[in-house]
């Protein structure tokens, strides 16, 4: 929740501006798109959804390997594979997550797959300085050294760590920063605490902790090593699911989709779009960091790999405007897009946004340089990096600028009420 | 809706005036400077307050009454945050809202064991958690925080934030005020804020209807509506005061007045009562809560009560965002609350 970030400018109907003119203007406006085309533009936008999260799929299984490669010979070389790999599965994911506000399905999904920030006490053993969430009662139980876990009145068994069992974990006690699965839940077992702070440097989990016999460190490795296999292999299964619900020609929510009204589908495309701008990208992901100065905030804040993350959400974002995504085999997916909708009606409006969506790249390019120099997120949000603030600051600006541009393309297709949640009320 | 915009232009070229403008000018005089006006000079009186505690010569109370005082006229602006104070990072340091990882302590503390005593030019220039009301409401409040007994150590800080916060209204003050300021761009257009009145009115408006979907965030997230139902009362807004129910009522009457000036411009006659109802309601509702928020969450029985509550929250919001936008023309774009 935020009541700290000042939204973007607003635009009001032209409907009353000419209320004093000589006679009062009142005709219905042309339909900005015809039915057909609108449809092909949303079917267009499942297709860019399901390249998404196939490649997200494809990715994870080689993520998998490189783990199964470490759990066989846990040494740094394998350690360094399996970080890479991680890394690597962010780009494809990263991207679709502009399909999960709007599109209630993905949301709903998402919590086991991406929730974030994390208590990463629930997990694993961390550090005594580890601060965690006010009232959570399971920020400490280091599911990796327990047998049991007793919460309020009840004791959970944890004696064997299955998918359904860490999965029921998410959220224990009502609080969202219990995460026991999901990309962020294997970014810590690879990378453990960052215990830097706002100095350099990343979480420095050593290849041992996932060792056998005398050289192991952390303790209960048996136990570590399970619940990283299990979360993997639950990733690549909730990845299944959602390649699942995107596919042509079955019964899933990409036929409700398109059995929808033309202007839903549009409607739930362009939420998605703003709502990561801004509220979400713009909003929790850097400015909640930057103001508070806090590197518990920052999205891969064990991996620090937080600038790309960033930047391929800001990606995903234009994605579904230019109806393009460039796939990981290196080919463009391209198709009917928004953009072509909003420039038969508007071509300043739809050139405007594209050079807001330019920006924005630009600005969101400038944090992965600043991580290439060495300088990562959780360095520019220190207290007194007058130029790292100054940097995110610029980020920030770029995608308030850029949401404005995307309400004005909603109302170039007529399209007003923007949140799905409250379009459905009457008229 | 078309017969309303018929209507609606038939009365405006009767008078061939421009009620919309109008409306915008009275709000921006005499709802929204007022409401910075008050929130500025309870600050200084927020200084005034701290200086007599820490000189000695008053009790804690008469600053916990004063702390209570500039959080509530906070409150009240929140609904009407257009211009200035919305801006360059400004509400930021007034409040950090909200906090689950008690980063308010936890750099608040580092701060003073870093400087020793606390210098104004140091709180100026860390972070806005420690700038703010919150860090103002720990030193107060928190269990952990012996004031008396440890003057030297937190009267510096509370003196700073006092300093800061009046510092800041002030700041804001002269830009609503200055030639071409605030004032101006919400009086006379175009300018280079607002094309015209209309474009202005909804800007109000949007940042007021947004403040309402704040509400209910503030009520939702203690009472566990985001947390499969299990409380949280660390969430409340100023839990530590116990201030929650009467920063929700300051900024329900904000809203209130926004809606009170703008009555006159809906079309819809019966859409306009059921407006006044659900602010009368919710008001109600509000002032009847028995006990502070923090110590309602936690008490089961007390949920029916906390629903009714939320429910009438949520129609006077649906009613703003989507009937009283629909009738008036406004697009309600994307908000920070989007998302997560």
């Amino acid at each position: 929740m935020l009541t700290r970030v000042a939204a973007g400018g607003l635009m009001l109907s032209s409907l009353f501006l000419s209320a004093c003119s000589d006679e009062p203007k009142v005709e219905e406006k042309a339909a900005p798109y015809e039915a057909a085309q609108a449809r092909d533009v949303i079917s267009h936008y499942a297709d860019l959804a399901l390249a998404g999260y196939s490649d997200a799929l494809a990715q994870a299984r080689e993520l998998q390997t490189t783990i199964n490669t470490l759990l066989d010979s846990p040494n740094e070389e394998n350690l360094a594979a399996a970080r890479a790999a991680w890394r690597d599965a962010r780009v494809p994911y990263m991207q679709t997550e502009v399909f999960r506000f709007g599109n209630s399905v993905v949301d709903e999904w998402e919590g086991q797959v991406n929730a974030w920030p994390l208590d990463e006490g629930l997990i694993d053993y961390v550090d005594d300085s580890y601060q965690a969430v006010m009232g959570n009662p399971g920020a400490r139980a280091n599911i990796i050294a327990s047998e049991s876990l007793t919460i309020g009145e009840e004791r959970l068994d944890l004696t064997d760590l299955n998918a359904d069992l860490l999965a029921s974990l998410n959220e224990l006690g009502g609080s969202e920063a219990n995460v026991a699965t999901g990309y962020h839940a294997i970014e810590f077992l690879l990378w453990g605490q960052d215990l830097n702070g706002t100095e350099a440097g990343a979480g420095e989990r050593p290849a041992t902790d996932f060792a056998l016999g005398e050289e192991a460190t952390g303790g209960n490795n048996e136990r570590r090593r399970a619940y990283l296999q299990v979360v993997t292999d639950l990733l690549i299964s909730d990845l299944e699911t959602m390649v699942a619900v995107w596919q042509p020609e079955q019964e899933n929510y990409r036929a409700e989709l398109l059995a929808d009204t033309p202007e839903n589908g549009l409607r739930k495309m362009l939420f998605g779009m703003g709502s990561l701008s801004l509220g979400e990208l713009a909003g929790e992901r850097m400015k909640v960091a930057l103001a508070a100065h806090s590197p518990e905030d920052e999205h891969d804040c064990f991996s620090d790999n937080t600038h790309f993350s960033h930047f391929y959400n800001g990606k995903g974002i234009q994605n579904v405007y230019l109806g393009e995504y460039q796939q990981v085999n290196g080919e463009t997916l391209s198709g009917p897009s928004l953009s072509d909708l909003v420039a038969a009606n508007d071509p300043a409006v739809d050139s405007q946004l594209k050079q807001a969506f330019e920006a924005s790249e630009a600005a969101l390019q400038a944090l992965v340089d600043s991580a290439n120099t060495g300088v990562h997120f959780d360095q520019l949000i220190a207290p007194g990096n007058a130029q790292g603030a100054a940097t995110v600051n610029a980020a920030i600006d770029s995608l308030v600028t850029q949401t404005t541009g995307i309400e004005k393309a909603a109302l170039v297709l007529n399209i007003q009420a923007l949140n799905p949640d409250t379009a459905d009320h009457e008229f | 809706m078309r017969s309303a915009i018929v209507l609606g232009c038939v009365v405006l070229l009767a008078a061939c005036s421009n009620p919309r403008q109008e409306v915008t000018s009275q709000l921006a005089q005499q709802v929204l400077l007022p409401a910075h006006q008050q929130w500025h000079d309870r600050n200084a009186a927020l200084v005034q307050a701290v200086k007599g505690f820490c000189e000695g010569d008053a009790e804690r109370a008469s600053v916990a009454q004063a702390f209570m005082a500039s959080q509530q006229g906070w409150s009240y602006l929140q609904p009407l945050m257009v211009g200035p104070l919305s801006e360059g990072n400004r509400s930021w340091q007034v409040q950090f809202y909200p906090d689950k990882r008690n980063m308010v302590a936890q750099q608040a503390e580092a701060l003073l064991d870093s400087h020793d005593p606390l210098t104004q030019q140091a709180l100026d220039g860390a972070s806005v958690v420690v700038q703010g009301l919150t860090a103002f409401e720990y030193v107060l409040f928190d269990d952990k925080v012996d004031l008396q007994a440890d003057k030297a150590r937190y009267c510096p800080m509370l003196m700073g934030i006092a300093h800061h916060q009046q510092g800041l209204s002030g700041e804001v003050m002269a830009l609503w005020e200055e030639a071409g300021g605030m004032l101006a761009q919400l009086t006379d257009f175009p300018n280079d804020r607002y094309a015209s009145a209309e474009e202005a009115l909804g800007g109000v408006l949007r940042v007021q209807i947004t403040g309402v979907d704040v509400l209910k965030k503030k009520l939702g997230t203690p009472m566990g509506r985001l947390n499969q139902g299990v409380t949280q009362p660390y969430q409340a807004e100023a839990w530590r005061s116990r201030q929650s129910v009467a920063s929700l009522q300051a900024s329900l009457a904000g809203a209130q007045a926004v809606w009170e000036r703008v009555r006159s411009l809906v079309s819809d006659g019966e859409l306009a009562g059921k407006i006044d109802q659900a602010y009368a309601e919710t008001r109600d509702k509000l002032e009847a809560l028995p006990a502070p928020l923090f110590e309602l969450v936690q008490d089961p029985a007390n949920q029916p009560l906390l629903q009714d509550l939320y429910r009438s929250l949520d129609t006077l919001e649906t009613l703003q965002q989507a009937e009283l936008a629909s009738d008036l023309g406004i697009q309600i774009g994307f908000n920070a609350n989007d998302g997560d």
